[in-house]
C-alpha cells in the first residue's frame, strides 16, 4: 500500500530510551478510479495549479477544485472515494520516498566525502578532487569518476520504522530522520 | 509558534505527567531510575537547578552538585522522561539570571544563592 505524506519536522519521545522522531502527514486523496491489481488513480491537493487537463479530468471524476494532482499508488481500496487508512494501523516497517535537501554545486569533500587535504604546511593540496585518472593509456576519464557537481535534490528512498499511527490527525511517526525539507511531500511504502 | 501537529504529538506525551514549578536558582532533589542489569532502583541527586532549556517534550534541566572531594557535577535530566520519577523542590533561590553557569566557577562561600521568599 502506498500513500502520499507531507514532512511536518521532528521531536523525540520521552520514554527511558528517548527516540528522535519524524512526523508525517498523511495527505488527504481520493480514489478516482480503480486500474485492477491493486493499483488505483488517486488524486491529491497540492498548490492552486489548475489547467484544462486537470479540469477534465475533475470533471470526469466529480472532484472538487483542490484536488489538482494525479497518480497512481496501490491502494487498499475496493471502490472509489476517500483514501482507505487502515492499512497504516498495523504498519511496522515502510519505505520512503522523497526528494533529498538540495545542495547546489558542491565539491568532492562535501558530495562524495573525499578526505581533502591537510590545510597548511604549505601542502597546496585542500579541496581539490586531486587526480582524476591514469595517462596515454587509457587516455579518459573512467565512468563514473567522482566529480563536483550538483549535490541533493534526488529522489531518495530510505527503510524506516514506524513508531506509531495516530488516525484522528493523521499523523504517521517515522523513527529517525527522513530525506527532505520540512513541507515537501513524498510517499509512503508499507512493506511490513 | 510550532506546528499544530508536532505540539500535538508533545502534548499527547507530556500529558499526565507532573512536574512541579521550579526555577533557575533553586535546590531540587531528582529521583532518578536506574536499571542494573534486571533490577531497577531510585536514586536521588540532589542539587541547583542551573539552567532550563528547551520546550515541549524535549525541555531539560541541568542539576548542578559538589559531589565527593569537592569535585562539581552536573546532570541533565529530559524533564518528562520516564526515568524521572519524582522532582521535589527543597529550597527556592532568589537568583539574577536565567542560565547560572557562572558557579561553575566559584566555590564554597561565593557559590551560595539566596533564599527566595514569596
Amino acid at each position: 500500500m502506498e500513500f502520499i505524506v507531507e514532512k511536518i519536522g521532528m521531536s523525540r519521545t520521552v520514554g527511558t530510551k528517548s527516540i528522535p522522531v519524524t512526523l508525517l502527514k498523511i495527505v488527504p486523496a481520493k480514489v478516482c478510479e480503480l486500474k485492477g491489481d491493486g493499483k488505483a488513480l488517486v488524486a491529491y491537493p497540492r498548490g492552486k495549479k489548475l489547467n484544462k487537463p486537470i479540469e477534465g479530468l475533475q470533471k470526469k471524476y466529480g472532484l472538487s477544485k483542490e484536488f489538482n494532482r494525479f497518480v497512481e499508488l496501490k491502494v487498499a481500496n475496493s471502490e472509489t472515494g476517500d483514501l482507505d487508512l487502515s492499512p497504516l494501523n498495523d504498519a511496522k516497517k515502510v519505505k520512503l520516498t522523497f526528494n533529498s535537501k538540495g545542495r547546489g554545486f558542491q565539491g568532492v569533500v562535501k558530495r562524495w566525502g573525499f578526505a581533502g587535504g591537510p590545510g597548511a604546511h604549505g601542502s597546496r593540496f585542500h579541496r581539490a578532487p586531486g587526480s582524476i585518472g591514469n595517462c596515454e593509456f587509457p587516455g579518459r576519464v573512467m565512468p563514473g569518476k567522482k566529480m563536483p557537481g550538483h549535490y541533493g535534490n534526488k529522489k531518495v528512498t530510505v527503510n524506516a520504522e514506524v513508531v506509531e499511527f495516530d488516525p484522528e490527525l493523521g499523523v504517521l511517526v517515522i523513527k529517525g530522520s527522513v530525506p527532505g525539507h520540512n513541507g515537501s511531500l513524498g510517499r509512503v511504502r508499507i512493506v511490513k | 509558534m510550532r506546528n499544530r501537529y508536532i505540539e500535538a504529538f508533545e502534548q499527547k506525551q507530556i500529558e499526565g505527567k507532573e512536574r512541579p514549578e521550579f526555577r533557575p536558582g533553586d535546590t531540587v532533589r531528582v529521583a532518578v531510575e536506574i536499571r542494573e542489569g534486571n533490577k531497577t532502583r531510585i536514586q536521588n541527586f540532589e542539587g541547583v537547578v542551573i539552567a532550563i532549556k528547551g520546550r515541549g517534550a524535549g525541555k531539560t534541566f541541568t542539576v548542578r552538585k559538589i559531589g565527593a572531594n569537592n569535585i562539581g557535577v552536573e546532570r541533565i535530566f529530559p524533564l518528562y522522561s520516564e526515568s524521572v520519577k519524582g522532582i521535589e523542590v527543597v529550597r527556592k533561590g532568589k537568583v539574577r539570571r536565567a542560565k547560572l553557569y557562572y558557579l561553575r566557577g566559584r566555590s564554597g562561600k561565593a557559590a551560595r544563592i539566596k533564599e527566595r521568599i514569596d
